[in-house]
């Protein structure tokens, strides 16, 4: 069973391998069937660590950006998604940085409060609660909520050993579940 | 079950995410029957996934995400045109990427060479430029010649259709028929000679020999003069003398002159001139080489017809002015200066006639007998007539006192022992030597000699005699030989400068060193030898070294060897003999040198042995150890310090520009 599934992983992974090669080596549709798959990922990986739409997306853009044009470091191809990811998580982290130093515009605040007092409290709560959570652990409910990613897809993204994630997520889940246990109550 | 109650978080969110195996799933049912704090974990993490899932289902990028990613890509990144990406895709071929960096080598290496203006390789067009060359330098060759302005003008337009023609293959186009392809190089040829040349002087080629042409001679009207030199070894000169004279009287013939001269070694060489008849010539010298061994043979024919009859005219010439003032005299008009004049331009001509007609005699007596010159030589020519006995001795002496011989063999001087040189040296630290050479009448030398050698001690004796060859090489078997005067040289040294013949070393073992070394001292005096050198050392572990060196003469060393063993235990005993090949020794009183080291056991336990010594070297070596090993250190340091410095700079340096980047 196992042998085969390694067989199958192998087999994917060499067309997989090829297309991340040529991306290597400057061919622009294989790095633009790359954004296609795996643009989202390094979305949810940006949204678990900013937890803003439209700053992830511009990270996400941004380390596209970069990427193509620091591909020739990559020195195997196998690694090319992880080393998207880590670039998308490097900005991502930069930008954070960012946030915390310089003073929310006054508007986006007037915003956030609109948008605050519209979404029903428990929206609200389940925000900060998962702002509570370590990054870790935000990137892979994003990854797993968002693209309904199965565990070692995940684990694979996010550079983690085999059945890591079983841990990660549970604990994230019992923490959320913990904080939000009063709303929990309420709606059920 | 546990495991499953402690890790009960885990195991629900992997079950709500269907990671869970079929037998994970019953094992984790089975717990929740059992398990009600489990149970109400579940139904909360049930709500909470809910909860999260549509919630985040809202922050899900929407439909039309990876669009703008790639818009926002392509924006970025406009693709290329055409050309550029045909390149791009090019290079990103393995081979056209070696392909690229080689010709970019090329291209340096290029730009090396035109920078330090090293010579351009060979061009393939190479022999077109030469040839271009050639015709242009030939242009230059004829332009200074301006007298000849028509050849030039016509030579430059030659020039012209050459190098035209230049520009094609050298051979003609097969296209082209034979015969005008042949007109075509014949004028080309004839230009070029006109080029060369200057003018239209036929080449040598072309006057080249035309052998019909020239009539036969007229052997008849000819006057040719014959001679030959023929040279002969022969037994007897007199004997091969009368042989030819008899030779020549058959041939009709005759002995012009005869000329001998005896050699040192009463052999005979000389020269016969022998005249016969041209025609006989040839016969004669078949005959004469039955004498004896032919050397060498010459023959060879002057043709003076043309002197002849040139100087046959002009005596005919001579005749008639001769004539004509004869009657000058005869009619005896005019003053007598003019006669006088005349007289004397009579005594002239006369004086010229008579060269000639004497010139022209010489050539007939020349050409009506031919020369033979016959050169003999007698066999053994070589062979020497006496030898010389040469001798030659060298004699080295060892004297005590040098200076007392030097007087005495100077006193030895007579007529017939004479003194060529004497030499008395005496070096820096006071050594007497003296050199003395002299040459001593043969039937004196062995007397002298041996007076000499009762002087001193020999050393050594050379004679070397050597038989000089008089008056020729080789060998001869009835030449006499004499002895020539006897030259010696003698060298005179100190006998403390001698090298001894024999060196032995050796170690007496005792008890009492120096009572043992006052014994020795007798011992060597007894034999006849002497003590050269003694020291006595005690040292701090109480032990006592006397070191003795003697000398005595070989016929007593074993004597001695003997009476050393009664001083005590002989021990380590090394002989060293030089064999002095080629010398006359006098062995028996040749010196043999002994060095005896007498000695004693001192303490048992030295000071630089036992525990406390051991203990202070093994200190004093890891001391020195560690400080070998700091040094090392500070080697290795100093050697690397300056490129770790150098890169924690260069990597700071990158890490400050990153970071400056990022911020912007």
């Amino acid at each position: 069973m196992l042998k085969r599934l390694g067989c199958r992983s192998t087999q994917m992974d060499a067309s997989q391998r090829e297309q991340y090669q040529a991306a290597i080596h400057g061919d622009r549709e294989a790095f633009e069937m790359i954004i296609r798959t795996h643009s989202r990922t390094l979305f949810a990986i940006a949204y678990g660590i900013l937890q803003n739409r439209e700053e992830a997306e511009d990270v996400v853009q941004d380390a596209l950006v970069k990427a193509w044009k620091t591909r020739w470091r990559v020195r195997d191809p196998e690694k090319f998604p992880a080393w998207l990811a880590t670039i998308a998580r490097h900005r991502a982290h930069d930008l954070l940085r960012r946030r915390r130093t310089i003073p929310l515009p006054a508007e986006t605040i007037q915003i956030s409060e609109t948008e605050a007092i519209d979404s029903p409290a428990l929206d609200q709560q389940l925000h900060s609660a998962l702002a509570t959570l370590p990054e870790l652990h935000r990137a892979a409910l994003t990854l797993r909520y968002f693209e309904e990613m199965d565990y070692r897809t995940i684990e694979n993204t996010l550079g983690l050993t085999n059945g890591a994630l079983r841990g990660i997520l549970g604990r994230a889940l019992a923490s959320m579940r913990k904080r939000l246990r009063l709303a929990l109550t309420s709606t059920d | 079950m546990a495991t499953i109650h402690n890790e009960i978080d885990n195991w629900l969110a992997a079950n709500l995410h269907g990671d869970l195996s079929d037998a994970e799933q019953d094992a984790l049912h089975a717990h929740l029957v059992e398990c009600a704090g489990c149970r109400r974990a579940h139904q909360e993490t049930k709500s909470m996934n809910k909860i999260l899932e549509e919630t985040l289902a809202q922050e899900k990028p929407d439909s039309a995400f990876e669009q703008r990613m790639l818009a926002g890509f392509r924006k970025r990144f406009p693709h290329r045109s055409g050309f550029i990406k045909l390149f791009v895709d090019v290079m990103r071929l393995h081979s056209a990427q070696i392909t690229a960096v080689a010709a970019v080598l090329l291209g340096l290496v290029q730009l090396g060479r035109m920078i330090t203006s090293e010579g351009v390789t060979p061009v393939p067009g190479r022999g077109e430029y030469t040839r271009a060359q050639f015709a242009e330098q030939r242009l230059q060759a004829a332009a200074p010649r301006p007298a000849q302005a028509g050849v030039l003008a016509r030579s430059a337009e030659a020039d012209a259709g050459r190098s035209q023609n230049l520009a094609l293959p050298e051979p003609p186009p097969p296209a082209l028929p034979a015969a005008e392809a042949k007109d075509k190089t014949e004028s080309i040829a004839q230009a070029e000679r006109t080029i060369v040349t200057g003018s239209d002087i036929p080449s040598a080629e072309e006057v080249a020999p035309k052998p019909a042409e020239t009539p036969a001679p007229e052997v008849a009207n000819r006057k040719l003069i014959r001679n030959a030199t023929v040279e002969l070894e022969i037994v007897s000169f007199d004997d091969a003398v009368q042989k030819i004279t008899a030779l020549a009287n058959e041939e009709r013939g005759y002995v012009a002159t005869t000329e001998s001269q005896k050699q040192a070694n009463g052999k005979l060489r000389g020269q016969v001139i022998v005249k016969v008849l041209p025609e006989n010539l040839d016969r004669f010298l078949q005959k004469i080489h039955g004498l004896g061994e032919l050397k060498n043979r010459t023959l060879g024919t002057e043709d003076v017809t043309k002197a002849y009859f040139d100087t046959d005219a002009r005596l005919k010439n001579a005749h008639v002015m001769e004539q004509r003032l004869i009657d000058m005299l005869k009619t005896k008009t005019g003053k007598v200066s003019d006669l006088l004049q005349v007289e004397k331009e009579l005594g002239r001509v006369r004086e010229e006639i008579e060269k000639m007609q004497g010139e022209l005699k010489y050539w007939d007596s020349q050409v009506q007998f031919a020369t033979v010159t016959i050169s003999l030589a007698e066999k053994d020519m070589e062979e020497p007539a006496a030898f010389l006995l040469k001798e030659r001795s060298q004699l080295a002496l060892y004297a005590p006192d040098v200076e007392k011989i030097y007087g005495d063999i100077k006193a030895l001087a007579s007529e017939k022992v004479q003194i060529t040189n004497a030499q008395l040296n005496r070096d820096y630290s006071g050594r007497i030597s003296a050199t003395m050479s002299m040459l001593i009448a043969p039937e004196e030398s062995d007397s002298v000699v041996s007076r000499i050698k009762g002087f001193g001690r020999v050393e050594n004796f050379q004679t070397q005699s050597e038989r000089i060859a008089q008056g020729g090489t080789g060998m001869s078997e009835n030449a006499k030989t004499k002895r020539d005067k006897v030259e010696l040289n003698i060298t005179i040294s100190r006998e403390e400068q001698e090298q001894a013949f024999q060196q032995t070393s050796l170690r007496i073992r005792t008890s009492s060193v120096d009572e043992k070394a006052k014994e020795l001292g007798g011992v060597v005096e007894k034999q006849g030898g002497r003590v050269r050198n003694s020291t006595f050392n005690r040292d701090p572990d109480g032990r006592e070294f006397a070191n003795v060196s003697i000398r005595v003469p070989m016929k007593n060393y074993l004597a001695l060897m003997q009476s050393l063993n009664a001083l005590g235990k002989v021990e380590n005993v090394s002989v060293q003999r030089q064999d002095r090949t080629g010398t006359q020794i006098d062995e028996a009183n040749a010196p043999a040198d002994v060095s005896i080291q007498i000695y004693s056991h001192g303490n048992i336990v030295s000071h630089d042995s036992g525990l406390l010594a051991t203990l202070r070297r093994t200190l004093a070596q890891s001391a020195g150890a560690i400080m070998w090993s700091l040094r090392m250190i500070g080697v290795a340091i100093a050697f690397l310090a300056p490129w770790v410095i150098a890169l924690i700079a260069i990597v700071w340096i990158a890490k400050r520009l990153i970071r400056a980047r990022r911020k912007l």
